[in-house]
């Protein structure tokens, strides 16, 4: 275990206190289960001076279903979120991959807003601050070269948040809140393509809450993980995907996928298989445009050609027990 | 003094009885004490800066900054500490703290002494080295190039050892096979990450010049031996205590770099020093399984009898040599004592890379050659359509006797263990009958009770024991066996009590602590039950023999006519007899307390042989067996292997606590499924890139099979009540029984481990290829 360097805790009680603290002094960061930023601390790629802590807030802290869908606060741990009734029952792509992060353990302190915000990953990059000073740093923190893609000026890190791919086949939306108020987006809108940088949010805007909307509500839908292990482990890969079909025929069809990009990403060129029978030649279409928007790098001991092959091989089969499902 | 009812009392078993170990109620509780749980009240954290390159000379290191610094109380480097240390008393080549050159990434270079740990952190910041950087090696390949440098004068070539032997006449035999088969394996470096990280506390008595040293190690001795020379400092002024420790699995079985760097900074700073290394520092500290290359070539008669073997094993060693040695004279002795086998070539090279040092891991040199043999003779029986049971059958030796190349077998309890594993799995009627990508695999191993030959040769009998009795008539074993978890103070407590006919909670154990505790060589290769158990044994028959004579003076009979029956000392079935307490003091009288002793050596038949260079190492006293089925599924889509579940027969003798050689050989086989399945350390040019529990992939318990343990009682001649080896053997024959298992389930072969869904991925489709290639060069179109 590293170094816990010094610093100040605050525990506001509401989001308005947070934001006003966050904002007060250099090197503030928001922290709720500390599952992944507690880690990044004792490593050194986090330094901050004080640590505002957000689950105390009321508010980030209930699942409430109402007319327009479910509304999920962003201090809610993941396992309750794995537990609810709702949940389970409407947007079950998302139930799945909030049971599916890391181990018990996590998904009683890790929450959605943390899984949803989680920093990118790397081999080169999650390491103790000894390691990256004797590796050079990298591009994503204090260095230069990405030594995923030498060369190459952009960074390659993981997106490996489970929750997001599920939400997003649900068309989610987030509220965030900041120094100059709350404005509420779509969940893709929150991500950007950029590994160094893979946050939308503007400097000490906070996640409030997640949206599931009521329009897609008790759609099938499902999440599959690919990991080593069955526990504790990042996904290799992930798949969500949500299926609606009208007799024998794709009505709607989402598919998002983790851990393959730098962010969540939603597969787009599969327009083509809504309003058609879901046949084998379009189940398999499906996994080479999946195969085809994965890009994984180089950013796990696990070979990339690895992670792509079996993200597709995951979405077909996901999608295929989704239609018998449904049929 | 017979009891109310009349029944005579009866001495209470403690051998073969199922019972928790001593030392449980203080681990579950979480009262027990490790090493970093000792704190002083005025200590110094100590930390170590580490080297950022992989080879270099070091020309300049300045710590003027570091000592300057307020709350720094002392800073050692290389020049602090001229003597090397090692494990092996003919390759002593490694400092606490590197001296001129590092070798790996990771090598101790300097180390402070602070009030705090961001103190420290900060003179370790303010250390300045220049470092002259050589070309480094990664591979075993490029550090045995012809240009390559020399990372020890000492090491030509950098071949810390090569090993060439045959027995018997290999041409011939291969010329009498009808199958003959080559293939190459190769297998994965891996860590034992034992729950504890390690960790040091030494405390400096300035004014007497001694100092008291605490260590999570499986080797106090070895420690004691190493702080020594090292520090230059007298033995006896040294103490070594060995707290509660959290694993070992070999990581811990010689000296290692933290202990010694503790003991230099408390004494430079006349101090108390407390030294925890992060996880990450523990797994540069190494000392795992090495990364092996098994080239191995089997020929078999049509029935399945194998009439010759030829071996080469390459190891990618470290930049220092620790056990090396012995781990690739192992691999080349292991591949006896398990079949019979006649003719014999093996070549063995360990090659010294820029690398953190491997070391003993558990199964320590026999689990990769294992893989290997078990693989091809699964592979070979396929071929002439032989069951995997059956061309194990066509090879087995019998017992008692010699191997070829002279270790000593008297009990050999494979046969039972194919049997008994055969019928559980259902072998003969489910095998191939399971349906698509599910699949049975199975294999054999074995391994020794304790090397017979020590390290350091003494002249001291191999193991002793103290028993102390006072008036208060309780019982004190003393042992410096290491307890790291296996549970040998228990076993030794259920030795004395047993032959006494006590109560195994009378027996108090004190164990490891250099000032207290007898001389003993270690936890490490299954040594302490076997060696120690005979020694508590011997220690308890020399103390009830005192008991006896003492109540046969009381009695006013002859000793032979006393009676033992734990709790009374009687002269026939009418007399009332004498209590243990009135025992006990009569057997003080005129003496004064009891300090009895036992001890054990092995038997110059067990030496190993002579006909090649390093021929002791294999040497024990005796063999355990283990037979092991193994079933799976797999996803044929994701390539993900799931254990569905393990039978497994272990021949340990005689299970001396049944419970804990359950455990045991559970335990063995977990961890034999890491090495299989998931685990492998990785580096990126030499930095350690999954030095964490996250990245180093450990079955989790999810992963876990139910394992079917059944034990095989072949009862060892020489052992403790029959006893042998328990909690390695059922290691090594996981990986070639999941490769089989797989192999049946999907039809490939992995001779790469760990079998990852990647690997296996990788094989299916290479398959594929070929598939359709042969299709095309067939005339088809596919």
């Amino acid at each position: 275990m590293e170094l816990m360097p010094a610093m100040t805790l605050e525990r506001p009680g509401t989001i308005e206190d947070a934001v006003r603290l966050r904002s007060r002094g250099e090197g503030a960061k928001y922290l709720a289960g500390g599952t992944d930023m507690v880690v990044n601390i004792r490593r050194g790629i986090e330094r901050p001076t004080a640590l505002v802590d957000l689950t105390g807030i009321a508010e980030l802290n209930g699942i409430a279903a109402g007319p327009e869908g479910i509304d999920i606060g962003a201090a809610v741990a993941l396992s309750e979120v794995a537990a609810h009734e709702a949940v389970r029952r409407d947007y079950r792509a998302v139930a799945e991959a909030a049971a599916e992060v890391a181990g018990p353990t996590h998904r009683n302190y890790g929450t959605v807003g943390g899984n949803l915000c989680l920093d990118t990953r790397c081999l080169f990059y999650n390491q103790s601050e000894w390691w990256r000073k004797s590796n050079d740093y990298c591009l994503k923190h204090r260095g230069e070269v990405c030594h995923v893609a030498p060369g190459g000026k952009r960074c390659f890190a993981a997106f490996s948040g489970d929750l997001a791919p599920a939400a997003l086949v649900h068309g989610a939306e987030v509220t965030l809140a900041g120094p100059d108020g709350r404005r509420r987006v779509t969940l893709d809108a929150l991500y950007r393509n950029d590994g160094m940088d893979h946050l939308t949010l503007e400097e000490g805007e906070l996640l409030v809450a997640l949206h599931l909307p009521e329009r897609t509500a008790g759609i099938p839908s499902g999440y599959r993980k690919s990991r080593i292990r069955g526990s504790i482990d990042f996904p290799l890969a992930g798949v969500a995907a949500a299926l609606a079909m009208e007799g024998d025929r794709v009505a709607s069809l989402d598919i998002a996928l983790t851990a393959v990009n730098p962010y969540p990403h939603r597969v787009t060129k599969i327009d083509g298989l809504v309003g058609a029978p879901l046949g084998g030649d379009a189940l398999d279409d499906l996994r080479d445009a999946v195969r085809t928007q994965a890009k994984p790098m180089r950013t796990t001991t696990v070979q990339p050609w690895y992670r792509r092959r079996v993200v597709g091989a995951m979405a077909r089969r996901l999608v295929a027990e989704l239609a018998g499902e449904g049929s | 003094m017979s009891d109310a009812t009349g029944t005579a009392p009866a001495p209470v078993r403690s051998i073969g009885v199922r019972m928790p170990l001593v030392d449980g109620p203080e681990k579950v509780s979480g009262k027990a004490l490790y090493t970093a749980d000792f704190i002083a009240r005025e200590e110094l954290t100590g930390r170590i800066l580490r080297s950022p390159v992989a080879h270099a000379r070091i020309a300049r290191i300045d710590v003027s900054a570091a000592e300057a610094l307020p709350g720094v109380h002392a800073v050692v480097t290389g020049a602090d500490c001229a003597d090397t240390f090692g494990v092996l008393p003919i390759a002593m080549n490694e400092y606490a703290l590197a001296r001129d050159r590092v070798r790996y990434r990771g090598e101790a270079v300097a180390a402070v002494a602070a009030e705090d740990t961001a103190t420290a952190q900060r003179a370790l910041d303010a250390i300045e080295i220049e470092y002259e950087e050589l070309p480094a090696y990664f591979t075993a390949e490029d550090a045995r190039g012809p240009d390559a440098v020399q990372l020890h004068e000492e090491r030509p070539g950098n071949i810390e050892r090569e090993v060439d032997f045959e027995i018997g006449d290999t041409g011939a035999g291969f010329a009498a096979a009808d199958l003959v088969r080559e293939e190459t394996y190769q297998l994965n470096e891996v860590c034992q990450v034992q729950s504890e990280p390690h960790a040091a506390q030494a405390e400096y008595d300035a004014g007497r010049g001694k100092i008291t040293v605490r260590a999570s190690t499986q080797v106090p001795y070895y420690v004691h031996l190493m702080l020594a020379r090292t520090l230059g400092m007298e033995q006896s002024d040294i103490r070594v205590i060995k707290p509660h420790v959290g694993g070992g699995f070999g990581c811990r079985t010689e000296a290692l770099h933290v202990e010694l760097v503790a003991a230099l900074l408390a004494r430079k700073a006349r101090g108390t020093v407390r030294l925890v290394l992060s996880r990450e520092e523990t797994f540069i500290t190494h000392r795992g399984r090495q990364e092996t290359e098994v080239k191995l070539k089997i020929g078999m008669t049509r029935e399945g009898r194998i009439t010759a073997v030829e071996c080469e094993s390459v190891h990618r060693a470290g930049g220092y040599s620790g056990y090396g040695i012995v781990t690739i004279l192992y691999n080349g002795s292991m591949l006896f004592a398990i079949y019979d086998l006649e003719n014999v070539k093996y070549k063995g090279f360990r090659v010294l890379t820029n690398m953190p040092p491997p070391g003993a891991f558990r199964g320590h040199g026999t689990v990769n050659i294992r893989f290997a043999f078990e693989s091809l003779m699964d592979a070979m029986a396929d071929e002439l359509g032989l069951d995997p049971f059956a061309v194990r059958r066509a090879n087995l030796m019998s017992a008692p006797g010699f191997t070829a190349n002279d270790l000593m077998v008297n009990s050999y309890g494979l046969p039972e263990c194919l049997d008994i594993v055969e019928k559980a799995s259902g072998w003969k009627e489910r095998k191939g009958k399971l349906g698509p990508n599910r699949g049975l695999g199975m294999a054999c191993s074995h391994y020794i009770s304790g090397a017979s030959k020590p390290k350091h040769w003494t002249g001291e009998p191999h193991a002793t024991i103290h028993l102390r009795v006072d008036w208060d008539a309780s019982v004190t074993l003393l042992t410096g066996a290491a307890e790291i978890g296996q549970g040998s103070s228990t076993v030794l407590a259920q030795c004395v009590a047993e032959v006494l006919g006590i109560d195994v909670s009378r027996i108090a154990v004190v164990a490891s602590d250099s000032a207290l505790t007898p001389k003993d060589n270690g936890s490490y290769s299954s040594r302490v039950t076997y060696m120690v158990g005979n020694a508590a044994i011997d220690a308890a028959n020399n103390l009830k023999a005192l008991l006896i004579e003492a109540a046969a003076r009381k009695l006013e009979v002859r000793p032979e006519d006393v009676e033992c029956l734990g709790d009374v000392y009687r002269a026939g079935t009418q007399d009332e007899g004498l209590s243990w307490k009135e025992v006990v003091m009569a057997a003080l009288e005129g003496t004064g307390t009891l300090a009895v002793k036992g001890t054990f050596d092995t038997i110059p038949e067990s030496w190993g042989g002579r006909k090649y260079r390093g021929a002791a190492i294999g040497g024990t006293m005796a063999f355990a067996y283990s037979a092991l089925v193994c079933e799976v599924e797999v996803d044929p889509e994701t390539c993900e292997i799931r254990v569905e579940k393990v039978w497994v027969a272990h021949d340990c003798g005689k299970a001396l606590n049944p419970l804990s050689v359950e455990g045991q050989i559970e335990g063995s086989v977990w961890m034999g499924m890491g090495q299989a399945l998931s685990e492998e350390t990785r580096y990126h040019d030499g930095l350690g890139i999954t030095g964490n529990m996250l990245d180093y992939r450990v079955p989790t318990i999810v992963e876990s099979p139910p394992i079917e343990t059944h034990i095989v009682e072949s009862a060892d001649p020489h052992g403790p009540f029959g006893a042998k080896e328990a909690g390695e053997t059922s290691l090594a024959n996981f990986l070639p029984a999941l490769t089989s298992a797989v192999a049946d389930a999907v039809g490939v072969r992995a001779t790469e481990l760990p079998l990852t869904p990647d690997r296996l991925m990788g094989l299916l489709e290479k398959r594929e290829t070929e598939r359709r290639v042969a299709a095309r060069a067939a005339g088809g179109d596919a």
